[in-house]
């Protein structure tokens, strides 16, 4: 067959399938296309997971008469004035979404421009487009889309069940709702209303952590830190879930740039980074980051649906989020999850009533003899003056009431030789002494360990490592960090480097593994992860040794000089596992308990 | 199968060849060692697969028989019967159990069938040859240090040994390194081993034949192919596979122009430092640095993460331009623990190449010291 151009509608047919995969990607263009029309309001409305209908009504500026036939044509747009693919500050800008959808679905536009005294209409069915028409309607535009597909039964065929679609609807509805705090969105499900948000106030911070909490719900928005932070134009806000605050998938790990929700693998890696050391390795944090970027700085044109986007300059961008991120992680310093807490007040009204009142302490709880044996050390000596758990220091410190500007109060006592019971002005907090001292511990080690000048073994017999040649020149790139770092690599022909010394703390190590995991990591997340979280495993296992253990009995001196030194010291809100160091059950908590609230 | 045997003689070859079981093993037989009765006397056999040892010691055969019995179980309880005293083994045919009395104590072991035990094929050893146990000795003892225990470089987790040609005599060498250091040692080839493959003979076997070696003054049989070496001794053979891989080219790393000489008291260094190490215990690089002037070694080393450091010198013959070198204090007290002699010699060139340390008074071994960036 001789070569032929396409016919436009199977050329947009085509472009259909790279914009509008799924009802969820009509939804996404159709609501970016109002919030750049400056709407303030968004109503949408699905039917059959978006498969029969999708209806976006806004109020926001509207269309002409004679704007509407040129809108469903492709390559038409409004939102890029100056021609200039650099300073893109619209949300679209290929003026593809609606030729697309029309070429595939039955299209009906209808808008009325601010001030007009009339409302047009235009309908296109699988990309015939029909006339304009006068009709009815307030300012702003509607779009509704109808049998979404029918025009491409095959790609009807790949459609999921409805409810998978409204899970998609709702996440890209909820995605850009927390993007855009200032307008109010509102989804329906066949007339059900599954989501509504209001639009927030002109505190951009408020309204932000407003949305959060009323998508999230309020448990993240008060188990999260809030992230400010400020580098070479760019500004990053949003907020960062507590580490004992975390999730067994990375599932809740939103980035906003520019107000775009984006999936970068950044954003991945620099969470991974900043959590590093607070967080078990299984776990994941939740984050909603908002990064603002001068539009030159970042290149949205590189995906269809504009899901990724890629920054002129990565590597601050990374750094930024993971400064930021840890920053604020060591602000936030001793707190720990409510959530830890609320589950540990939990375990304890499970058994209030008398019968199981002896096993009120939930599982696990010593049977008496048990207990009175464990406690055995604070058993009084006969003919010694009972005493709490202390040393001579505690006699006058223990009637002291604990001043309200000490967070964790002041030691009371120690049960279990585990565990120290501490009393604080508004309630009471459990510390787990080898966890908390752990922590301790390692953040000093750290501190010392990035000062110090890192000591290499040079090999006797330097080590080839063979992989693909990108990776080599990858790691071969990276050469001088990583010699920072105390690993010397060099280049050893194509496909293949040539290690001289190793860090010395590594001490006999597995190089090859060591080295593959480098070039995978660079690869991944452009960052030498590996050999960090090694090095920083070994400073984890030494702190896990050089702390006081479980079962060591503490003066109160000691307990009290263990918390002011928690208060001080950045992540002691859990250990280097990322389990709770503390909780704190307070004061009102406790009384409910009891009855007396 | 009956016997009776005195407590001290099974205690020992027990002794001798339990080590081998392995503590924990997916295939059950592998726990038991196999006992034969015949008129030579009782057979203790173990296995790993890899390894295999047996033991042949006098008893008064009651009855000749076969059967297998978990090792380490054996082991604990000869082991706590009381000294002086005899055991009787009984294993009535088709009771799979092993009886066990000692005066009044009396045991029941669960058997396994001793068509099961595995053994090895040793297949034509080639080349066969005697050692005195001392060289055996030296030749395991001097090295033995510095093998790998990196298990992803299989084949620096032995003994690399083999026969050269140097300067027109023949020699039998031991080499081991673990990429950081190296140790060599050498002894005059014995009859029969010219011509012999280069063979690595695992970890594991090595440290099973330490006590063999010490207790024994006879010389050693040993036989060998490519695959496989066996080790006779007087009542004891040990057969073992050999590390399939091929030892680096250990030559080259050795250096040849290193051209300053430090000679100096080799316990004396040692103490020293052992003393500047005590600032690092909870360092896990613990570099020591040395620097040599003339007539003099100053040592100094600093913990990384609290800032302790500690400084000491010697005494030591040196006359070339002075020199700074970091060495790993483990690495430097491993090598100076070999040293027969007084004095130890260091050959260097500059802080970031290998070192050799010899001793002054015996040329048989040779190690290389890889420095540290400090």
């Amino acid at each position: 067959m001789s070569i032929r151009l396409l016919p436009p509608t199977l050329i947009n047919r085509i472009a259909a399938g790279e914009v509008v995969e799924r009802p969820a990607a009509v939804v996404k263009e159709l609501v970016e296309n109002a919030l750049d029309a400056g709407a303030g309001r968004i109503e949408v409305g699905i039917a059959d997971g978006g498969r029969a209908a999708i209806t976006v009504v806004d109020d926001g500026g509207g269309m002409t008469a004679e704007e509407l036939p040129l809108a469903v044509e492709r390559h038409a747009t409004s939102k890029l004035p100056d021609d200039d693919l650099v300073h893109i500050t619209h949300l679209g800008f290929r003026g593809e979404a609606l030729p697309a959808i029309g070429a595939v679905a039955r299209l009906a536009l209808t808008s009325r421009c601010h001030g007009a005294d009339s409302a047009w209409s235009l309908a296109v069915t699988a990309g015939a487009q029909g006339n304009v028409a006068p009709t009815a309607h307030p300012p702003g535009t509607r779009v509704e889309v109808r049998d979404l597909f029918f025009a491409t039964p095959a790609r009807l065929k790949f459609l999921k069940a409805p409810r998978t679609e409204a899970g998609h609807i709702r996440d890209v509805i909820e995605r850009l709702a927390l993007a855009h705090a200032g307008v109010g969105f509102a989804l329906t499900d066949e007339g059900r209303s599954v989501l509504r948000v209001q639009a927030g106030g002109p505190d951009l911070e408020q309204s932000r952590q407003g949305r959060l909490a009323a998508l999230w719900g309020h448990t993240f928005v008060d188990n999260a830190v809030s992230i400010k932070a400020e580098h070479d134009g760019m500004t990053l806000g949003g907020l960062a879930g507590l580490p004992t605050f975390s999730k067994a998938a990375a599932t809740a790990q939103y980035l906003f740039v520019n107000n775009r929700p984006v999936r970068d693998r950044l954003l991945g890696a620099a969470v991974r980074v900043a959590y590093q050391d607070v967080l078990a390795g299984d776990r994941h944090p939740v984050v909603c980051l908002f990064l603002t970027v001068a539009p030159e700085q970042v290149d949205v044109n590189v995906h269809p649906a504009k899901a990724e986007v890629r920054f002129r300059d990565a590597g601050a961008v990374r750094s930024l989020l993971i400064s930021a991120i840890r920053h604020a992680l060591a602000e936030a310093g001793h707190r720990t999850s409510s959530t830890v807490s609320l589950a540990a007040l939990g375990r304890f009204q499970g058994g209030s009533t008398a019968a199981t009142g002896s096993r009120s302490m939930g599982d696990g709880a010593p049977v008496p003899s048990l207990l009175r044996e464990s406690l055995g050390v604070q058993a009084p000596l006969e003919g010694v003056p009972v005493r709490a758990a202390g040393g001579s220091t505690a006699e006058n410190e223990e009637n002291i009431a604990p001043p309200p500007d000490l967070p964790l109060g002041m030691a009371r006592a120690q049960i279990h030789n585990t565990y120290i019971v501490a009393e604080t002005a508004d309630g009471l907090i459990l510390i787990d002494q080898h966890a908390a001292h752990e922590r301790l511990v390692l953040e000093r080690l750290q501190t010392a360990f990035e000062t110090a000048t890192v000591q290499r073994q040079i090999l006797l017999i330097p080590e080839v490592v063979e992989m693909d040649e990108p990776a080599a020149e990858r790691l071969i790139a990276r050469a001088e960090d990583l010699s920072a770092w105390g690993l010397v690599v060099e280049a050893f022909g194509p496909g293949a480097v040539v290690v001289r010394a190793v860090p010395a703390v590594l001490g006999e190590t597995d190089v090859q593994g060591l080295v593959r995991d480098l070039a995978d990591d660079l690869a991944a997340w452009e960052t030498a992860l590996s050999l960090k979280e090694r090095l920083q495993h070994i400073c984890a296992t030494m702190a896990c040794h050089g702390s006081v253990r479980a079962g060591r009995r503490l003066t109160v001196a000691e307990m009290n000089a263990l918390l002011r030194q928690m208060e001080t010291t950045p992540r002691t809100g859990q250990c280097s596992h990322g389990r709770p160091t503390h909780i704190v059950l307070k004061l009102h908590d406790i009384e409910k308990l009891f009855g007396r609230r | 199968m009956k016997l009776t045997i005195e407590r001290s003689i099974l205690l020992k070859a027990l002794g001798h060849v339990q080590g081998v079981v392995e503590k924990r093993t997916t295939i059950p037989i592998l726990a038991n060692i196999r006992l034969d009765v015949g008129s030579h006397g009782l057979r203790l056999q173990a296995t790993d697969i890899d390894l295999e040892i047996a033991e042949t010691v006098p008893c008064d055969p009651i009855e000749p028989g076969s059967t297998t019995a978990p090792a380490h179980t054996l082991y604990d309880i000869v082991r706590r019967l009381p000294e002086g005293s005899d055991v009787h083994l009984e294993y009535p045919s088709k009771e799979e159990r092993l009886i066990l009395r000692s005066g009044r104590s009396r045991f029941v072991l669960q058997c396994l069938p001793v068509e099961d035990f595995p053994v090895m094929s040793v297949g034509d050893l080639a080349f066969s040859f005697q050692l005195r146990s001392a060289d055996l000795r030296n030749l395991m003892e001097r090295t033995r240090f510095a093998m790998s225990t990196e298990e992803t470089r299989y084949y620096l987790n032995g003994l690399y040994l083999h026969a050269v040609r140097e300067q027109n005599v023949e020699i039998l060498r031991t080499v081991a390194t673990d990429g950081h250091r190296l140790a060599r040692m050498e002894v005059p080839l014995p009859e029969g081993a010219a011509g012999m493959p280069g063979i690595i003979v695992p970890r594991k076997t090595i440290e099973e034949m330490r006590p063999l070696v010490e207790e024994t003054t006879n010389g050693i049989t040993l036989s060998l192919s490519e695959t496989k070496i066996r080790f006779a001794f007087d009542e004891t053979v040990l057969v073992s596979k050999l590390i399939d891989g091929t030892f680096p080219d250990y030559e080259r790393v050795i250096p040849q122009g290193n051209d300053k000489v430090m000679e100096v008291n080799a316990k004396m260094l040692a103490d020293a430092v052992n003393r500047v190490s005590a600032v690092m215990t909870t360092d896990k690089a613990r570099a020591v640095k040395l620097d040599l002037t003339k007539g003099n070694l100053a040592l100094s080393a600093s913990n990384t993460t609290t800032a302790d450091n500690a400084e000491d010198a010697l005494e030591a013959s040196y006359d070339s331009t002075p020199l700074s070198i970091g060495f790993n204090s483990r690495y430097l007290l491993d090598v100076l623990g070999q040293m027969t002699g007084e004095t130890v010699r260091f050959i260097l060139l500059d802080p970031s190449s290998p070192t050799v340390v010899r001793d002054a008074a015996d040329g048989s071994a040779l190690y290389v010291l890889m420095p540290m960036r400090v």
